[in-house]
């Protein structure tokens, strides 16, 4: 059966919101159809050969890693780059999201550069926008549902050339005020949700799995699983953001 | 003992501040007072409202009540182990002869702390106590070091925890830090020399700086691998390096690039054995002399827990034999691994709040022999934590790793589908997994599957424990978290 190879970006850096959740649906799912998944973990100042990746993970950092990462994954920019425009797949939540812009402006009123792959940019807002969220999400027609878990200070503005992932129905989204939520730019998502994202959304993770199987040619048709207790769990989450209550 | 007294008096007697009560604060312990006997009557042990409302009222009335307490307040803050921390250092206060009010672990805001206070004044706002010990929440901590001026503060760790409320780690460090610089003059601070991001913090003038640390060879720890939450330098953001990992990110550091260290703790603990009846056996090496105590609590961060307790204890100058004496007396806290009998089935009871809290509870639970029967029960309220992201940070898998010896495991609570999800994708096949959403129909489904002779793990987040306490009262067992526990 097939075979992808999954880079996960700094996971000692970036995984502050259940990241691991993450890695551990896609792991699963390609598992459960018989599709080997090789992690290879990429640290700062390690050498990345991005012709072995078929999906790059980038989770989530606090404001004092992600400047660490930042740095880093600034010198690899001609390299992801080229693999960005030959499609390889990208998966980024949150911290990492806003490192795909132009740049993002942390908390203290710092102005961190991006890596200026996907045309978004992040101003630093007044509070955090938190709470579940659930955005209508067009990857599928009929748009399917996604919901998670948002926590960002960032405000995050599209560029003319991006679509947004989905529309908000509950939640905050991008920057609180044009319903957009995350950025889909070529094969690159990216997201403020987490909750984990992956686990509660499967078809999210399947979509992922299938791109990353095309990315080389591979076979994409996945087997059906039973997803029952995802939906259930799904639902559940989408009905307790609509009611947003947390007392 | 009196001695001892004696010379704290001396040293802490800025702290009293008798004379008469004003009006305005006054009012607000009436108020206080009369919505405390409102709740009860109303059956619930509410904390929130009365604090809130005499707050309201009077902003200072903690600074007010607390500096008629005869010596004082201590505080304790950080991610875990503030409840059974606090409750130590009661439990050693007591045994000296204090007498000592605290607060329960649901009610650690500056209004739950105002409860406390009033629930124990007289109707004049007198204070019949000598110290008040309170658990205060990370983010209440620098409002009520402020307010209340304490003698001291104690700080445990810091994890990652309810980064929906906090934001991010550094800004729990940052809310430490301010709680910190609000000590008043001749006061003292105790922290973890192990915890990194700990043992940076500056202290203010003349307040001492107590640490405490763990000195203990231990086995490799397979827990490792989640909850690392501080890799970095807290001076100059460097990589640290490690010569000993106790959990997390808690052990014997050093940074390569800017020479920060773990500091040479003053309290060390050295030894730790098994002794009699579940007893471990804990040597203490304090800076002039050895304590030997025996410690009925499980787990490492019990030791921790102990040793801040006594860390404390000997900056209020109590002596040795006392403090050995009170931590054999020491029974888990509130929802603690706390113990329930029903009909020759022993229930336990342990809190999980975050990765790293929840990981040692699942050592503990995988030490246990024999079969495993486990609730889960997950709510996202706001005392639990909205996010509930951290479920995936917890090590789930090493219980499907064992998978064979549990029966069906139950997921609970508002947010059970989660979790019972979070139970497929750690390995568990679906068959096995019941979802009851309901806590009170959770025990019971779990209770008809426990066999006589096995014990029932309960593992709930904060609001799902009151919940679930709240059945087993009514099944007539433990009692109401407001008559004491």
């Amino acid at each position: 059966m097939g075979k992808i190879n999954i880079y996960h970006l700094y996971p000692a850096h970036l995984n502050l919101y259940g990241d691991r959740g993450n890695m551990l649906a896609l792991c699963r799912r390609a598992n459960w159809r018989d599709i080997e998944v090789n992690i290879v973990p990429v640290g700062p100042g390690k050498e990345i050969a991005f012709t072995s990746c078929d999906l790059l993970f980038m989770g989530g950092g606090q404001d004092s890693d992600q400047k660490l990462v930042a740095e880093d994954l600034k010198r690899r920019h001609r390299e992801i780059q080229k693999a960005v425009q030959e499609n390889m797949v990208i998966f980024a939540v949150c911290g990492s999201y806003q490192l795909l812009g132009h740049y993002y402006t942390t908390a203290r009123g710092e102005r961190i550069g991006g890596l200026d792959i996907v045309d978004l940019y992040t101003d630093a807002g007044r509070g955090r926008l938190i709470g579940n969220a659930v955005i209508s999400c067009s990857l599928w027609d009929p748009p399917r549902t996604l919901t998670g878990f948002e926590n960002h200070g960032g405000r995050t503005f599209l560029g003319p050339g991006v679509q947004p992932l989905g529309t908000v129905l509950y939640g905050f989204g991008n920057n609180g005020a044009d319903k957009t939520e995350g950025a889909v730019y070529k094969n690159i998502i990216g997201t403020y949700l987490h909750g984990s994202l992956l686990p509660k959304n499967p078809w999210l993770t399947d979509h992922l799995l299938r791109k990353a199987l095309a990315f080389r040619h591979q076979d994409t048709a996945l087997r059906d699983l039973d997803d029952s207790l995802e939906e259930q769990a799904h639902q559940a989450a989408v009905n307790l953001a609509a009611r947003r209550t947390h007392k | 003992m009196e001695a001892e007294k004696n010379q704290q008096q001396n040293h802490h007697d800025s702290h009293k501040k008798a004379g008469p009560i004003g009006i305005r604060h006054l009012v607000a312990v009436w108020i206080g007072k009369t919505l405390i006997a409102l709740t009860r009557i109303l059956g619930r042990g509410g904390t929130t409202l009365p604090g809130r409302a005499a707050l309201a009222m009077a902003p200072g009335l903690s600074y007010v009540l607390a500096g008629r307490l005869s010596r004082g307040t201590i505080v304790v803050t950080g991610t875990n182990g503030k409840t059974t921390t606090a409750a130590l250092i009661d439990g050693i206060l007591e045994e000296a002869g204090f007498k000592c009010i605290h607060n329960q672990s649901g009610s650690n805001m500056s209004w739950g702390v105002a409860s406390t206070l009033i629930e124990h004044s007289s109707w004049t706002g007198q204070m019949d106590a000598d110290i008040g010990v309170m658990e205060v929440d990370e983010g209440a901590f620098p409002g009520v070091t402020a307010g209340l001026q304490p003698l001291g503060v104690v700080v445990t760790n810091i994890f990652r925890d309810q980064l929906d409320r906090f934001g991010e780690i550094d800004s729990i460090r940052d809310l430490i830090q301010k709680g910190i610089d609000a000590l008043p003059p001749g006061s003292f601070q105790v922290l973890n020399a192990d915890d990194p991001s700990l043992a940076a913090l500056t202290s203010g003038k003349d307040v001492k700086r107590w640490t405490f640390g763990l000195e203990l060879e231990l086995p490799p720890d397979e827990f490792l691998n989640t909850g690392r939450d501080i890799k970095t330098c807290p001076v100059c953001s460097h990589k640290l390096e490690y010569t000993r990992f106790y959990f997390a990110h808690i052990g014997h550091y050093q940074c390569p690039s800017c020479n920060y260290q773990r500091p040479e703790p003053d309290l060390k603990l050295t030894s730790c054995s098994a002794g009699n009846e579940g007893f471990n056996r804990i040597r203490i090496s304090l800076p002039e002399q050895k304590l030997e105590a025996e410690l009925a609590l499980p787990g490492l961060y019990n030791l921790y827990n102990a040793l801040a307790a006594v860390t404390c204890a000997r900056a209020l100058g109590i002596p040795g034999p006392l403090i050995s004496r009170a931590l054999k007396k020491a029974t888990p806290s509130f929802g603690r691994m706390e113990r329930f009998e029903k009909e020759g089935r022993e229930i336990v009871m342990a809190l999980i709040k975050n990765p790293v809290g929840a990981n040692e509870v699942l050592r503990t639970l995988l030490n246990q022999p024999g079969t495993i029967n486990l609730v889960v029960a997950i709510n996202d309220r706001i005392a639990d934590g909205t996010d509930v992201s951290w479920l995936w940070d917890v090590d789930f898998e090493q219980l499907a790793g064992a998978k064979s010896r549990f029966t069906k495991i139950i997921a609970s609570g508002r947010r059970a589908w989660d979790m019972a999800v979070r139970f497929k994708y750690a390995g568990f096949k679906p068959e096995q997994i019941l979802v009851v959403e309901d806590t009170g129909r959770a025990i019971e489904e779990a209770l008809e599957q426990t066999g006589t002779g096995s014990e029932l793990f309960i593992l709930p987040t904060y609001t799902a424990m009151l919940e679930m306490r709240g059945h087993l009262n009514k099944m007539g067992l433990g009692s109401p978290y407001w008559e004491g526990s």
